[in-house]
């Protein structure tokens, strides 16, 4: 399926997938070819995203919403940093923004400790 | 006719005026760079909320017979009305400003006619003196957000307009800027902000909401966002339409000194030929005169 995640500064990734999880308001979801029509709002995490070729890409976002339909699924959200690199120093500087961005966000210390947890699990599975 | 000192010091003047306006056509094509920059990247978005927007509002009103949200109620007959003007803080960039002004007089005569009252909200310090001149009264009055669009004065400024707008004080959003086409073409818009029409969609279609009974939440803030960006977009757009109205007036003006200097020359250089000749004919005159004494 097609996934597209947009920021007011531009576009963070556009693509085939297998899947994706998300950080929803009401709880973490994944979605695959075919799912249900959903509209949510995001609140801050990681989306995780295994691309047609298998690649896994992990994004960290602040806020935003969700559209979800059998074939495609849009995202619109507030802030974003792919937690990706050439490099284990360019990777480390995008976790530490990553980091900056849930911490500006977030309003409670344990979603922060969370959050941080997953990007760091995240980026160790890549 | 000028006399040669007269001249040389008009065409030095001309020089220097141009390399004044070679200077800020250079400038305005490094903030026109940047400019379409930011307006690119932000576009992406701007067109992906309108998408989701549409295409959410479409579902929802499929789904939830009635959705109470004022943003997409029909109002036939408006009472009141926000007019958001856009223009630059500065002049020197042709019709740019002067086009935004003339429609927005268009816009109130219209509503006048209709006898809707209209709120006009002004950002841009050429606009607000224009009103200020013409005696037109103005609700709000923005200087320095046109030349550094910043997302939360912006949402500051709809934010009010859209307060009013749920609490039923006024009934309509327009937004009234000169967008940016390409290098060379403006184009005046004028944008019908709120209320958001709700296409029919063609087919039955569901969809599911989370946070599950709360549709109404999401939508609100969809709404807010969008209308938020809406704004900020208008306002980089018209930046960007500014920088490159600026960069052609500049090399209009540029020409024109080349031009005006080209004459300049042509009738310096006449006017020095015919005092060379003055001249001689003198000495000539004089010669003979002493020969013949």
């Amino acid at each position: 399926m097609e996934l597209d995640i947009v920021t007011p500064l531009g576009r963070i990734f556009k693509g085939k997938i297998k899947s994706a999880t998300f950080p929803g308001s009401e709880g973490e979801f994944g979605i695959l070819e075919g799912h249900a029509p959903l509209v949510t709002t995001l609140k801050p995490g990681v989306v995780e995203i295994e691309k047609e070729d298998g690649e896994k890409e992990v994004i960290a976002i602040n806020w935003g919403y969700v559209e979800v339909s059998p074939e495609k699924a849009d995202v619109l959200v507030d802030g974003a940093v792919p937690v990706t690199g050439e490099s284990e120093g360019e990777i480390k500087e995008a976790i530490e923004k990553a980091k900056k961005l849930i911490k500006e966000a977030a309003d409670s210390a344990t979603l922060v400790a969370a959050v941080e947890a997953r990007i760091e699990n995240a980026v160790r599975s890549l | 006719m000028a006399t040669l000192k007269e001249l040389k010091q008009k065409i030095a003047s001309v020089k220097n005026t141009q390399k004044t306006t070679r200077a800020m056509k250079l400038v305005s094509t490094a903030k026109l760079k940047r400019a379409e920059e930011a307006l690119i990247m932000s576009r992406v978005y701007a067109r992906k909320i309108d998408e989701v927007m549409k295409d959410i509002s479409a579902k929802l009103a499929m789904v939830k017979e009635n959705i109470n949200i004022r943003a997409f109620s029909v109002i036939d007959n408006p009472k009141v009305v926000d007019l958001i003007v856009i223009t630059a803080d500065k002049g020197l960039c042709g019709g740019f400003n002067i086009q935004t002004i003339k429609k927005s007089k268009e816009l109130l005569e219209e509503f006048k006619n209709r006898q809707v009252q209209v709120r006009l909200k002004v950002i841009g310090k050429k606009a607000i003196e224009y009103f200020k001149f013409a005696g037109i009264e103005m609700e709000q009055k923005i200087e320095g957000l046109s030349a550094i669009p910043d997302y939360e004065k912006s949402a500051e400024v709809i934010e009010e307009s859209y307060q009013d707008f749920v609490e039923e004080k006024i009934d309509n959003i327009i937004i009234v800027y000169n967008g940016y086409v390409n290098k060379l073409t403006q184009e005046v818009k004028v944008i019908d902000l709120i209320p958001i029409p709700v296409d029919k969609p063609e087919e039955n279609t569901f969809v599911e909401v989370e946070p599950d009974d709360d549709y109404s939440t999401i939508l609100e803030s969809l709404v807010k966002k969008y209308i938020e960006y809406s704004l900020y977009y208008a306002l980089l757009d018209s930046l960007a339409a500014e920088h490159s109205a600026r960069m052609q007036a500049m090399e209009a003006a540029t020409n024109n000194a080349q031009e005006m200097v080209r004459q300049l020359t042509l009738q310096f250089n006449k006017a020095r030929q015919e005092a060379v000749t003055r001249e001689l004919i003198e000495i000539v005159t004089a010669i003979e005169a002493m020969k013949k004494q």
